[in-house]
């Protein structure tokens, strides 16, 4: 571990660790590339899901976020972590809790019963932010970080909705046609590609994957047809949650609808470990539902 | 809704009495609950539409966000939280940041979900995550096959979570009972069963 390098603690979520852990691998192996340690972060739970604890009970979702919150204040360090769901959870928690005295007395009347209190001495990141801001990576360190250039690949990013949305609540300036994540591709060597809507919901959040299936089958159905029309070789995004809908959404898609994709879909992570030189073994790349090895072709 | 102004001449009054808005349904204090939990002041709400124009559940369902911004303006409590449209927002915040108001209509249906869910309405799903993290703090946990890629990546089987340290549960637990939250779950999903 290099002294120099930025060190956060790493907020591993759910759907990363216990059915995609190639983000996982990747986000540490890749990370490390650039300059950033991710340290665990013990005892985490999930973040927890915003859709599902926040539409029964916000009180209960500020209290479990903040418990992870904690968890890297006695760690005295940042979090860092790979997922837009994550991101909502743990991110606006600290935001609210450090901004509203009356929610923060709250919360830590009910982490006394834990004996744990929430101080606000941390910060929470996504990892793609850090790699575009250039006082940690920023997209030139990115792109030197590479071994084999993805030339060739045409990508579509998916940018999630609850890293920049809300808005105002956030940092993220432009949510309605924002570039970064492309500029990010781009320093890869893939070519990122422009598509209808892009900025649409892939269908899942807010609890409609587990209250109405095929609604929400049918939000990301919309969002592949309008890929598939600007010849995407795969998709890519920041959200583990957004990956599984979009992956094995397309099998759901097929034994519903009737309707076939085959577009790959990788986490950043996972493609910036390809890029980086990771075999798709190393990347656990099989565990897709849908095959990648269409695009493994176009770039290996 | 009690009405204040009233016309001079009884025999108008008498006969725009029954055209005036009132509705016995309608329950003022719905609109303080929604906007104190949803921290948003749903009250200024000029109906443009553009939050259901923005809606990607909008166009396959008769979800119309709109209309729950209405409802909660006119205080129809039940009407809004007994609708099963209620559950078909997927939370992307695109009405949020288009709102030309700058109110939240997703918090909106945030509080109007917090509301139904204490008078016990909420769809399985939901209940089901909540079993799921109280026994063992994740709402997608680990199972067999992936241990076992975990283990060809390098990674131990067990991710650094409650997963691989179950000490963590016991708080987590004590955090979801001072809610009541899974005693709830629980006797909500055996009643339906």
């Amino acid at each position: 571990m290099s002294g120099n390098n930025h060190q956060y603690a790493f907020f591993l979520g759910c759907i990363a660790p216990n059915r995609y852990p190639g983000i996982e691998a990747a986000a540490i192996a890749t990370s490390k590339n650039v300059g950033i340690d991710l340290l665990p972060l013990k005892g985490a739970s999930c973040c927890p899901a915003p859709g599902a604890f926040g539409s029964i009970d916000l009180n209960v979702w500020y209290a479990m976020a903040a418990r992870n919150i904690v968890l890297a204040e006695q760690m005295g360090m940042d979090i860092a972590l790979v997922c837009n769901g994550c991101y909502k959870s743990i991110w606006e928690v600290n935001h609210k809790l450090k901004h509203n005295a009356e929610l923060r007395e709250g919360v830590n009347e009910v982490l006394k019963e834990i004996d744990m209190e929430y101080k606000g001495t941390i910060d929470v990141w996504h990892l793609a932010e850090l790699y575009y801001d250039p006082e940690i990576v920023g997209v030139k360190k990115l792109a030197d970080s590479v071994k084999r250039p993805l030339t060739g690949a045409k990508v579509g990013v998916h940018y999630g909705c609850h890293l920049m949305k809300p808005r105002k609540e956030r940092h993220f300036g432009n949510t309605e046609s924002p570039m970064w994540m492309e500029e990010l591709v781009a320093a890869l060597g893939a070519e990122p590609v422009q598509y209808r809507n892009k900025m649409q919901c892939c269908g899942a959040g807010g609890g409609v994957r587990g209250y109405d299936i095929t609604h929400a089958l049918d939000i990301t159905n919309e969002k592949l047809i309008n890929m598939e029309e600007a010849g995407v070789d795969a998709v890519t995004e920041v959200c583990p949650f957004c990956q599984l809908q979009f992956d094995r959404g397309q099998l759901e898609i097929k034994e519903k609808f009737g309707v076939e994709h085959g577009i790959p879909v990788l986490h950043f992570n996972e493609l910036l470990g390809l890029a980086q030189g990771m075999s798709p073994d190393e990347l656990a790349l099989d565990l897709h539902a849908i095959d990648v090895e269409p695009f493994l072709k176009k770039i290996l | 809704m009690a009405v204040k102004k009233d016309y001079m001449d009884q025999k108008l009054a008498e006969k725009l009495r029954d055209r005036k808005y009132y509705a016995p349904d309608s329950n003022p204090e719905f609109l303080k609950e929604v906007e104190k939990i949803g921290q948003t002041p749903a009250h200024m709400c000029y109906q443009c539409g553009t939050c259901t124009g923005s809606c990607p559940s909008a166009p396959r369902s008769s979800y119309r966000i709109r209309l729950f911004m209405r409802k909660a303006v006119l205080g129809l409590e039940e009407e809004a939280l007994t609708d099963p449209d209620l559950w078909l927002c997927t939370t992307c915040y695109s009405c949020t940041d288009r709102c030309p108001r700058d109110l939240a209509p997703t918090d909106t249906i945030m509080a109007m979900r917090n509301l139904a869910f204490r008078r016990d309405i909420v769809p399985r799903n939901f209940l089901q995550t909540v079993q799921l993290i109280y026994k063992s703090g994740h709402g997608v946990p680990n199972n067999d096959a992936n241990r076992a890629a975990r283990k060809r990546l390098g990674l131990d089987e067990e991710p650094e979570t409650t997963h691989k340290y179950p000490e963590y549960l016991p708080g987590i637990q004590k955090i979801l009972d001072h809610y009541r939250l899974k005693e709830n779950a629980d006797r909500i999903l055996a009643e339906g069963e």
